[in-house]
């Protein structure tokens, strides 16, 4: 059948909302971030580069841009390595495997802000079970206060984050995983090829789409973070933990919203440098295949 | 001998895994039934006494049942409204595969990886005059979460073989009756997946309701969690009963429909 003949207004709907509530405010946040919209302003005002201006000036942007680099980077990293590990078990006949696959996703559907509350609790200088688990086993010397601890509070955050997405990583590489022939590994192991040269030269290379779908999701995803940083520590301490959403928030909060709404820019500005090279490594990909 | 040794070790790696992963699970329950002292030792130990009086407190909270069904009607809502948006636009998308549907599709990947200008969107809801109703949150969840929508779906769509369109067209069918009579009910897995996606995504969400409802009588659960516990958050034992109240939707969601984001993803993500 012909293809010009699908009639597009099948498309219709959701262009228009997607035209109207997503791309909209977008276009419409690059006029206020040149405007001194607030609170306590009778009107909004066209002041040029002003805020972006003060905003480059200030100590606090370079944190919030590092401390999102950081969690970002150490979250996709991670995310994959555990995902990809899990995966490669739960593709075994083990026991109780359905369980396990249950299990490790199951952290995936659980509010973040829930797993920020329960995490204060976990990471609970006195009562908390992570310390009391440390102490238990003669390390109480590595007894932290997780949270309040500038040292440690970001990675704290990285570890609560990788509780709740790892198990999102594994059900994609177990995804890709199936469409592994088996007796593409058989042959390959009665060839002599040993489970390292099978992982590197087969399967690897056979599940690079759910890489490529992992890595972008996990990248952009955690450049996103608001919710877990803002419940754990907001921030702190001083701005130790400082990501862009909780930035945006804080100055939000104070009536700044022609200000917030830069920073919401400098953020998209990153996404976008971030993003776009992994998306057109998916394209390409697709190309190929 | 080995082989089996390390099979062991292996096996007792996962199993541990499990344990990380059900252990605060667990805290929350147990410690959802400690009186005020007990819970706020955040201990593992089986409460001394059994109380269910935390969970009667936090319905006493009154907004509670409001707050459930402000959640549960968000999640419907945009459910029904990405499934059938996202569906449609995937279906001509993918069927006509020209240069304008194929920057269409691109656009939509790209809103995949940009964030949302929220607080611009206060603002655009303000001049549509729908600032904090329900219609504007269903609009600004469904343009939230059509991109993935859209990318699973055409991602499967490509495995439904064009021959059906023909044959429907021969018998007479129109496009309508082609969408909702033959691709509509081939795409019941990935649309599962998407509604699982959906509602996991509006049920837990804080940021948008945050920043887009004043209104506290239109407040969903996890807005009036957070609102709880900057009140009460004394009384851990009934903080922590809120929790199982919150979670426990999504989570039977999840453990009756989890067959579905396994195919569904690997159908409409990986394969595609």
């Amino acid at each position: 059948m012909e293809r010009r003949k699908y009639p597009l207004y099948f498309s219709y709907p959701a262009v228009a909302v997607f035209l109207l509530f997503f791309i909209a405010p977008t276009l419409i946040g690059v006029y206020y971030s040149f405007t001194n919209w607030n609170i306590n302003a009778d009107s909004v005002k066209f002041i040029g580069f002003d805020n972006y201006a003060a905003l480059f000036q200030e100590p606090r942007l370079g944190k919030a841009l590092s401390n999102t680099l950081i969690f970002a980077a150490a979250v996709t990293v991670l995310q994959n390595v555990i995902g990809f590990a899990l995966a490669l078990v739960m593709n075994e006949s083990i026991r109780m495997r359905n369980f396990f696959r249950t299990v490790f996703f199951m952290p995936y559907v659980i509010a973040p802000i829930i797993i920020g509350y329960v995490f204060r609790a976990i990471y609970h200088p006195e009562h908390g079970i992570v310390n009391k688990l440390l102490e238990g086993v003669g390390l109480g010397f590595m007894a932290q206060d997780w949270l309040n601890d500038p040292k440690w509070a970001l990675f704290s955050i990285i570890i609560t984050d990788l509780w709740k997405v790892s198990g999102f990583a594994m059900v994609i590489y177990l995804a890709g995983l199936q469409f592994i022939p088996k007796d593409l590994l058989e042959s390959a192991a009665i060839d002599g090829a040993n489970y390292w040269h099978r992982l590197k030269n087969i399967i690897l290379p056979l599940i690079a789409s759910s890489t490529t779908v992992n890595i972008l999701l996990s990248l952009i995803g955690s450049m996103k973070v608001f919710e877990m940083v803002m419940v754990l520590t907001d921030g702190g301490p001083g701005y130790t933990t400082e990501v862009f959403y909780t930035y945006i928030r804080s100055t939000f909060s104070m009536g700044e919203m022609g200000y917030s709404t830069a920073i919401n820019l400098v953020l998209f500005a990153l996404v976008t440098l971030v993003g776009l090279p992994v998306l057109a490594a998916l394209k390409k990909r697709e190309v190929e295949m | 001998m080995r082989r089996g040794g390390k099979q062991l070790a292996l096996y007792l790696v996962v199993l541990l895994g499990a344990l990380v992963i059900l252990v605060p699970f667990y805290m929350i329950l147990v410690n959802s039934f400690k009186g005020i002292r007990e819970s706020a030792l955040f201990g593992m130990g089986l409460p001394s006494e059994w109380l269910f009086a935390n969970y009667e407190k936090v319905f006493e909270q009154g907004n509670i049942v409001r707050g459930f069904k402000n959640s549960f009607l968000l999640a419907g809502l945009t459910v029904l409204c990405v499934n059938l948006f996202a569906s449609m636009a995937a279906f001509v998308i993918q069927r006509r595969d020209d240069r304008l549907m194929r920057s269409l599709y691109l656009t939509f990947i790209i809103g995949l990886i940009v964030p949302v200008s929220i607080v611009p969107t206060i603002r655009l809801m303000d001049i549509l005059g729908i600032k904090g109703t329900y219609f504007s949150m269903i609009m600004y969840y469904t343009a939230v979460l059509l991109p993935f929508s859209v990318f699973l779906l055409v991602g499967f769509m490509k495995q439904i073989p064009r021959e059906l369109d023909e044959a429907a067209m021969i018998e007479g069918a129109g496009f309508f009756r082609l969408y909702f009579r033959i691709i509509l009910p081939l795409l019941i897995t990935v649309l599962v997946t998407v509604s699982i996606v959906v509602i996991v995504s509006v049920w837990n969400d804080f940021f948008g309701p945050f920043y887009l409802v004043t209104d506290s009588t239109k407040w969903t659960i996890v807005l009036q969690i957070f609102n709880f516990v900057s009140l009460y958050n004394t009384n851990w034992g009934v903080v922590f009963a809120f929790m199982v109240i919150v979670v426990l939707p999504v989570l039977l969601v999840y453990l009756l429909l989890q067959r579905y984001i396994i195919d569904g993803l690997t159908a409409g993500s990986v394969k595609g």
